[in-house]
């Protein structure tokens, strides 16, 4: 299937992502990810502490976990759609980051979007799928912020690949 | 009102075709602004710009005739401190909360340390709000200024509608035009990029 063989232009990838999540939007929200991943690190804390969980504040006044939260799917959806669209084109295979450098920035690099997040209350993908489209005064301070931290990261980066 | 169960089953149905297209099209959200500031090169760039265009359009337009389903909390400082650390992380680990479940998909182990840390990152900042209580929850949010809590309050193309009597779309519109006249500048780059480097091979 030519589908499967070719790279697809993302402007047509985005496009109809953009159809799809005003779909989305009209029956449930706008496509969100920081979210799920908020309840599913509730979900997964609870499973590891149990009803420890409910001694710390935030999981109760924030996010009570809650494995029935829409936001969650949307993220496991992700992960199925990528790996059925890696495996019908060949293009899944494991690989792992060699150098020890590409180790250390990934593990700041998650632990930084992770709180970020939850100090934001939005993601990458709520700012630009989401909050700016409905004109949100969130969209825009998000948008400053986002565009500082990723020019602020491409100095480092810079310097990790130049070093 | 929609069950639980039909929202979660609508939820993965887009997050499934939305993984396909990602992984089909390479695109990144994290490419699309460290690319254009880095190496110049924006085609991951100009596809998020024409996707915000279209989503813009469609939102307004609905929210103009009372539909949808807008976000609605209260912003503030927040929301800037975050994005930075986010926008930071999101370089330095190569990849955004998309990409990180797309190139998992994909076997690639880097993205699944990066979610995994991003876990981590957020069961973290659970025990700091803990302590801080900031932002404010969404229980305790007003939709009001509050500069001792460095809120903003709340406001969207809904509450400009309201405000001011223009239907959300004359608002949307405008935007859309903004961001298609970024989307011109960046192709207009392109075609000079193009034409030094067809001037230089000659």
């Amino acid at each position: 299937m030519e589908f499967f063989r070719k790279t697809l232009d993302p402007v047509i990838a985005l496009s109809a992502i953009a159809i799809l999540d005003i779909f989305l939007f009209l029956l449930v929200g706008a496509w969100t990810v920081g979210g799920g991943e908020t309840m599913m690190t509730g979900l997964i804390a609870q499973f590891f502490i149990g009803d420890s969980i409910n001694q710390i504040p935030f999981w109760q006044e924030v996010f009570k976990p809650d494995a029935g939260y829409w936001k969650i799917y949307i993220s496991l959806g992700m992960l199925f759609g990528a790996i059925v669209g890696a495996v019908a084109s060949k293009e899944f295979f494991w690989r792992f980051p060699k150098r020890l450098s590409e180790w250390v920035m990934i593990t700041i690099g998650g632990l930084l979007m992770g709180i970020g997040i939850r100090l934001a209350f939005v993601c990458n993908v709520s700012t630009f799928f989401g909050l700016t489209p409905e004109l949100n005064l969130g969209g825009y301070l998000s948008m400053s912020g986002i565009i500082a931290g990723a020019w602020f990261g491409s100095l480092i980066y810079k310097r990790v690949l130049e070093g | 009102m929609m069950s639980p169960v039909a929202e979660c089953l609508i939820a993965f149905v887009f997050g499934s075709v939305v993984g396909l297209l990602v992984q089909r099209s390479r695109f990144c959200n994290t490419a699309a602004l460290r690319d254009a500031m880095l190496f110049k090169t924006f085609r991951n760039t100009k596809a998020l710009l024409v996707a915000m265009m279209v989503l813009t359009i469609g939102f307004t337009g609905f929210i103009s005739i009372g539909a949808g389903n807008p976000m609605r909390f209260d912003v503030g400082l927040n929301q800037v401190l975050g994005l930075f650390l986010f926008g930071t992380g999101m370089v330095l680990a190569g990849a955004c909360t998309v990409s990180t479940w797309v190139k998992a998909g994909e076997g690639n182990f880097g993205a699944v340390w990066a979610l995994l840390f991003t876990f981590i990152g957020m069961f973290l900042f659970s025990l700091i709000w803990s302590f801080l209580y900031w932002p404010p929850a969404p229980s305790a949010m007003t939709g009001e200024l509050s500069l001792e809590r460095l809120q903003l309050g709340f406001s969207n193309a809904e509450t400009l509608q309201e405000k001011t009597g223009i239907p959300a779309i004359v608002f949307g519109l405008i935007q859309a035009a903004v961001l298609f006249y970024i989307y011109q500048a960046i192709k207009r780059k392109e075609a000079k990029q193009q034409g030094s480097a067809g001037v230089e091979s000659i």
